[in-house]
């Protein structure tokens, strides 16, 4: 005998299914799981999930997450303000923040450009980084978007935004991943590799 | 459960999960396929940059039975087209020329022609001619390839090939239209001038690699990029982004 297709465990099966990545088969298997699962550890979940989507917002300033009106960077004075590192999701930002190579600000632009697609600068997060650099202050915007046609087009587009504002410009380097053999690099990367050399 | 080897173009890639990648190809040796490649993402995988939108590379599939996704084993790229990465005029001209090649065409439904034709046009675009002109000419050769070759000798909507016709084109008949049906559809008809005409039908027969050779400017490349847009919607029945998207004066 199959679900009820209009009962309580179908409605959260199809509700499941909705999340990225999660196919038919593995949203039964969840919802069953937490069909048998203690009733207070099932609720935990669903309190979490109120709590995320009441409690959190966007950054006013950066667009990155955050828990008032300014995320936990934009907050913290130690902060070196004079620099902006610029992605394309707040999950970049966290892998870039997990390196402690960087004490600047950070600017998330929600999305990227995609001509494919027809995603213009209209939806992306552009205008409000632009904003940034009017209010002065800034010396160095540095362009994290993926090595990907998206991320190309936006910091493309962002560069020629930006550029009569005077403030250095750049873009992080393409090369070979740490720890692998040459050989294997495909063209692309080697040639970006090469032409962004530098000298020892 | 087969094997394929094929040269293919990279029409569309879009994130999947946590670390894939559904792509969408035109292939020479089986037309429009998608497949899923997985791990692609990751910074250690097999595929590099292989599976980019515009590349052309040799592609090593697995087809499994009853799934419309092939799964992709190996790419090897022949040509990246890095040129066509670098400015926001040829990487949209390339996007719309990949955009309409996908929406004309099924899945599984071989053409080598248009494989070449589309390769011919991504060279073109790397070669530095004027993009959107580009893109103008690859879209009228491939609508002319796909069975949607714009109506140029005859009346597109009644077929009378003796009647006057009236300088209009009409994007729902697909062509030139004669002086009585342009009357009667005379909101829907676009104005096409002489010049206009033997510019488009000069483009239809010409060869993919002589095409280039042709030039328009002013009124005709407007009339033609108004009355190819309005076709390719009609033909595709969506708004593809246009050629200039990211290079139109109000975006930059």
């Amino acid at each position: 005998m199959g679900i009820d297709n209009q009962g309580l465990l179908a409605q959260l099966i199809r509700e499941l299914v909705r999340l990225p990545g999660i196919g038919h088969k593995t949203a039964q298997r969840l919802a069953f799981y937490l069909l048998k699962t203690e009733k207070d550890e099932a609720l935990r979940l669903a309190d979490a999930i109120r709590a995320v989507k009441d409690g959190l917002t966007f950054c006013s300033q950066c667009r990155n997450i955050a828990e008032g009106e300014l995320c936990e960077f934009c907050r913290d004075p130690k902060r070196d303000r004079t620099k902006i590192l610029v992605v394309e999701e707040p999950s970049t930002l966290y892998a870039v923040e997990r390196t402690g190579g960087y004490r600047g600000l950070y600017h998330v632009l929600l999305g990227a450009l995609s001509p494919l697609d027809g995603v213009g600068p209209a939806d992306i997060r552009a205008q409000d980084l632009e904003d940034r650099l009017k209010q002065g202050g800034i010396d160095e915007v540095i362009l994290a978007t993926n090595p990907t046609i998206e991320g190309e087009a936006t910091a493309i587009y962002l560069t020629r935004l930006l550029r009569p504002y005077g403030v250095r410009i750049s873009r992080i380097a393409y090369g070979i991943p740490v720890g692998v053999d040459i050989e294997y690099a495909d063209e692309v990367t080697l040639i970006k590799s090469l032409e962004g050399r530098r000298d020892l | 459960m087969s094997l394929l080897k094929t040269p293919a173009i990279v029409l569309k890639s879009r994130k999947w999960g946590e670390a894939d990648r559904i792509v969408t190809f035109y292939t020479l040796r089986f037309g429009k396929l998608r497949g899923v490649a997985r791990g692609a993402r990751r910074l250690r995988n097999r595929f590099g940059s292989a599976l980019e939108p515009f590349v052309h590379g040799e592609l090593n599939l697995f087809e499994k039975r009853g799934d419309s996704l092939y799964r992709i084993t190996g790419a090897d790229i022949r040509d990246s087209f890095a040129g066509l990465r670098d400015d926001l005029p040829r990487m949209s001209s390339a996007a719309r020329m990949a955009n309409l090649v996908g929406a004309v065409t099924g899945e599984g439904d071989a053409h080598p022609s248009i494989f070449e034709t589309l390769l011919n046009g991504l060279h073109v675009l790397q070669s530095g001619h004027d993009p959107a002109l580009t893109a103008l000419l690859f879209q009228i050769k491939l609508l002319g390839e796909t069975g949607f070759r714009p109506q140029t000798d005859h009346c597109a909507a009644c077929g009378d090939g003796h009647g006057r016709m009236a300088g209009q084109f009409s994007p729902l008949a697909g062509g030139l239209v004669c002086l009585p049906c342009a009357r009667r559809d005379r909101d829907r008809c676009l104005p096409m001038s002489a010049g206009s005409q033997a510019f488009l039908q000069q483009a239809l027969r010409w060869a993919p690699a002589a095409v280039t050779r042709l030039k328009a400017t002013g009124q005709i490349r407007d009339e033609l990029e108004a009355a190819v847009e309005s076709y390719v919607m009609v033909v595709t029945g969506k708004h593809l982004p246009p050629a200039d998207f990211l290079s139109r004066p109000a975006t930059l």
